[in-house]
C-alpha cells in the first residue's frame, strides 16, 4: 500500500515538473528564438563572412582565408592605427565625463534633500532626447558662420573673415560633443552607487576621527567605485565604434575607427576587410565586458 | 554637522551643477531659439518668425519620415515589451538550468556597437533574399519591417531592466490569494498581475518607443529607400537650405518627448499612490 501511494506521489511530481517546464519554455521559446535568429545569427554570419567563407557579392571568393585578418592585424595597417586613435579618444572622452559627472551624482546623492529625484531627471532628461538632434545643436553652435563666431563676431571680437576655425570638424569638436552626449547616462549610476551608500557609515568614520577629506577618499570614493566603474564602461564601450559624430562635427581629423566601418560596407564596398574590423570590434567590447563585467550591476543602469 | 560636504563644499557643488545644466540645456535651447529666427542660424537674430513651422507641415517627404518612424516605434516596442515580460516572468519566476547563460544573452544587446548589429543584418538579409529569390523567386528587400526587427533586439534589455524590479516586488502571494478564491491561471493574469505590472509595461513601452522614434545607425542601413526620420534628418543635414526647418521640427520633437516622459512619471507616481509602494517599481529617474 505505501509503496503505491509513493508511486503516485513520484507520478504526479513528474508530471507537475514536466508541466512546469512547459511554462518555462513557453515563456523562453519566443524571445530566445527572436534573439537567435535576429542577433546571435547574424553575428555569426559576419564572422564566417570575415574568413572569406561565404558568397554574397561577385568579388567574394569563397574559399576560406586567414589573409584579410592577417593583414588587418599586421604591422602598419592604417584600420589599426585607426583603432588605436578611436581607443585614445573614447578613453578621454570616458575619463573627462565621468570626472564630471562624478560631482554630479555626489552633489544629487548626498548634498540635496527634498528635490533629488526631480534633480536628477533634470540631468537625464537631454539624454532621452534624440542624440542626432544634440549632435546637429553643436553643428549650429560651431560653425564657422555658427551661434558662437557669430557672436564674436556682433560683438566685435573677432573679425568678420576671421572666425575660429578649429571650433568644428576637429577631433576636439568629437570629444566635446561626445563628452556632452553622455553626462547624463554617467551620472544615474554614480548616483545610485552613492543613493545606496549606508549613511552611517560616513558617521563612523567622522566619529572615529576621519576629516571629510579622508572620509571621501577611504569610505565614499571606495563604495561608489561600482557606480564609477559602470559609468565609465558605458561610455568608453559605445563611443570606440561612434561613427555618427565624427561625420557630422569631425572632418577629416576626427575620421574614427567606426567610419572606416561604415565606409566599406558602403562607399568601398570591400565587404570582407569591413566583417573583419566589425568582429574585431565586437571582440574588442565582449573583452572589456568580461572584464569590467562583474563591477557592473546592470540593474544600476535600469530606472530603479 | 554635515558629514559628506562642508558649507563651501556644498556651495560649490551646487555652482557646478547649475554650471553643467546650463551646459546640458543651453545647444537646445539655442535651436529653440533659432527655430524662431527669420533667417540662417546666426548671429544677430534678423527678427521673429513662425514660418519655418508652417514649412515642416507642407514638406511632404518630412512628415512621411516622421509617421515611418512612429509606425516602426510602435510596433517593435510592442513587440519588445511582451517579449521583456517574458523573459522578466522566467528569469524572476521560474527556476531553470543554464539561468546566466540566458541572463547574458538578452542583455547582451546593451553593448553592442549598432553599428556592428546593423550590418550583420544587412548581411544575413541579403543573403535570405539572395536564397528566396533563387529558389521561390520571393524578394522582401529592405524596409520598416527590417528596421523593426533590429529595433524589437536593441529595445529588449530595456523593456526588461524597466520591469524587473517591478515583477521582482510584486508579492507572489497575490496570485496564490487569487488562486485560493478559485480563480484560474489566466485569470489571475489578466485581473491581478497584470493590473499590477502595467505601470511597468507603460514605463517599458515609452523606453523603447524612444529609444527606436530616435535610433539612426541600425535603421540607416536596414532602412532602404523607406527612410526614417532620424534617416532623413542625417540625410537633410548637410543641405543648409533646410537646416532652420530642420530645427523647428527637432523642436517640436523634443517637446514631444519631453512631454512623454513627464506624463510617464506622472503616471507612474498616481499608480504609486494607487496601489501603494511596495507593489509599484521605479521609472525612469525614481
Amino acid at each position: 500500500m505505501a509503496t503505491v501511494v509513493r508511486s503516485e506521489a513520484a507520478v504526479s511530481a513528474k508530471r507537475w515538473g514536466r508541466r512546469e517546464r512547459g511554462v518555462t519554455a513557453a515563456l523562453l521559446s519566443a524571445p530566445l528564438l527572436w534573439l537567435l535568429l535576429f542577433f546571435i545569427l547574424p553575428v555569426a554570419y559576419v564572422a564566417l563572412y570575415s574568413l572569406g567563407a561565404i558568397k554574397i557579392l561577385p568579388t567574394d571568393t569563397g574559399v576560406i582565408s586567414l589573409d584579410t585578418w592577417s593583414r588587418f592585424l599586421g604591422g602598419g595597417s592604417i584600420y589599426m592605427s585607426l583603432f588605436w586613435k578611436s581607443i585614445r579618444m573614447s578613453l578621454t572622452v570616458s575619463v573627462a565625463v565621468v570626472l564630471l559627472a562624478y560631482p554630479i551624482g555626489y552633489f544629487l546623492a548626498l548634498v540635496v534633500r527634498k528635490l533629488k529625484y526631480v534633480l536628477l531627471l533634470v540631468i537625464i532628461v537631454p539624454f532621452l532626447t534624440s542624440f542626432l538632434l544634440r549632435v546637429l545643436a553643436w553643428k549650429v553652435m560651431l560653425g564657422d558662420k555658427g551661434v558662437f563666431n557669430s557672436l564674436l563676431v556682433s560683438l566685435h571680437l573677432r573679425g568678420a573673415n576671421d572666425p575660429i576655425e578649429w571650433l568644428l570638424y576637429s577631433q576636439f569638436t568629437v570629444m566635446l560633443v561626445l563628452a556632452y552626449a553622455w553626462i547624463p547616462f554617467v551620472a544615474l549610476p554614480i548616483f545610485v552607487s552613492l543613493d545606496n551608500m549606508d549613511r552611517s557609515l560616513l558617521e563612523a568614520a567622522s566619529d572615529l576621527g576621519c576629516s571629510r577629506m579622508r572620509t571621501f577618499w577611504r569610505v565614499t570614493l571606495p563604495l561608489s567605485l561600482p557606480g564609477l566603474v559602470a559609468g565609465f564602461v558605458f561610455v568608453f564601450v559605445p563611443t570606440i565604434g561612434e561613427f555618427v559624430t565624427p561625420l557630422l562635427v569631425g572632418g577629416t581629423s576626427g575620421y574614427m575607427y567606426g567610419n572606416a566601418i561604415q565606409d566599406l560596407f558602403t562607399r568601398s564596398q570591400d565587404w570582407q576587410t569591413g566583417s573583419v574590423l566589425a568582429i574585431f570590434l565586437l571582440a574588442v567590447v565582449a573583452g572589456l565586458m568580461l572584464i569590467f563585467g562583474r563591477y557592473i550591476q546592470v540593474r544600476s543602469v535600469a530606472a530603479d | 554637522m554635515e558629514i559628506a560636504t562642508s558649507r563651501t563644499g556644498r556651495f560649490l557643488l551646487t555652482g557646478f551643477f547649475w554650471l553643467l545644466v546650463l551646459f546640458l540645456y543651453l545647444p537646445i535651447a539655442v535651436l529653440a531659439l533659432f527655430s524662431f529666427n527669420d533667417g540662417d542660424p546666426s548671429f544677430p537674430l534678423s527678427g521673429f518668425t513662425t514660418h519655418w513651422y508652417g514649412d515642416v507641415v507642407s514638406n511632404h517627404v518630412l512628415v512621411t519620415a516622421l509617421g515611418r518612424s512612429a509606425v516602426v516605434a510602435t510596433i517593435s516596442s510592442l513587440i519588445a515589451v511582451a517579449l521583456g515580460v517574458m523573459t522578466s516572468f522566467a528569469l524572476i519566476r521560474r527556476r531553470f538550468f543554464g539561468k546566466p547563460i540566458v541572463s547574458a544573452l538578452v542583455f547582451s544587446p546593451l553593448v553592442i556597437p549598432y553599428l556592428v548589429f546593423g550590418i550583420s543584418l544587412l548581411l544575413i538579409f541579403t543573403l535570405v533574399d539572395k536564397v528566396l529569390t533563387e529558389t521561390m523567386g520571393v524578394y522582401f528587400g529592405l524596409g520598416l519591417h527590417s528596421v523593426i526587427i533590429g529595433h524589437v533586439v536593441v529595445a529588449l534589455p530595456y523593456t526588461i531592466l524597466t520591469i524587473l524590479p517591478l515583477l521582482e516586488r510584486l508579492s507572489v502571494n497575490l496570485d496564490e490569494a487569487a488562486k485560493d478564491l478559485g480563480a484560474n491561471p489566466r485569470e489571475t493574469f489578466r485581473r491581478i498581475t497584470l493590473p499590477l505590472l502595467m505601470p511597468a509595461l507603460v514605463s517599458a513601452f515609452l523606453v523603447a518607443f524612444t529609444l527606436s522614434f530616435d535610433e539612426f545607425a541600425i535603421a540607416s542601413f536596414l532602412a532602404g529607400t523607406q527612410e526614417t526620420w532620424p534617416v532623413y534628418l542625417f540625410a537633410q543635414l548637410r543641405v543648409p537650405r533646410l537646416l532652420p526647418q530642420l530645427i523647428a521640427v527637432s523642436s517640436v520633437v523634443f517637446l514631444g518627448s519631453l512631454l512623454l516622459i513627464m506624463s510617464a512619471e506622472i503616471g507612474r507616481r498616481l499608480a504609486q499612490r494607487r496601489y501603494g509602494a511596495e507593489y509599484t517599481g521605479g521609472g525612469f529617474a525614481a
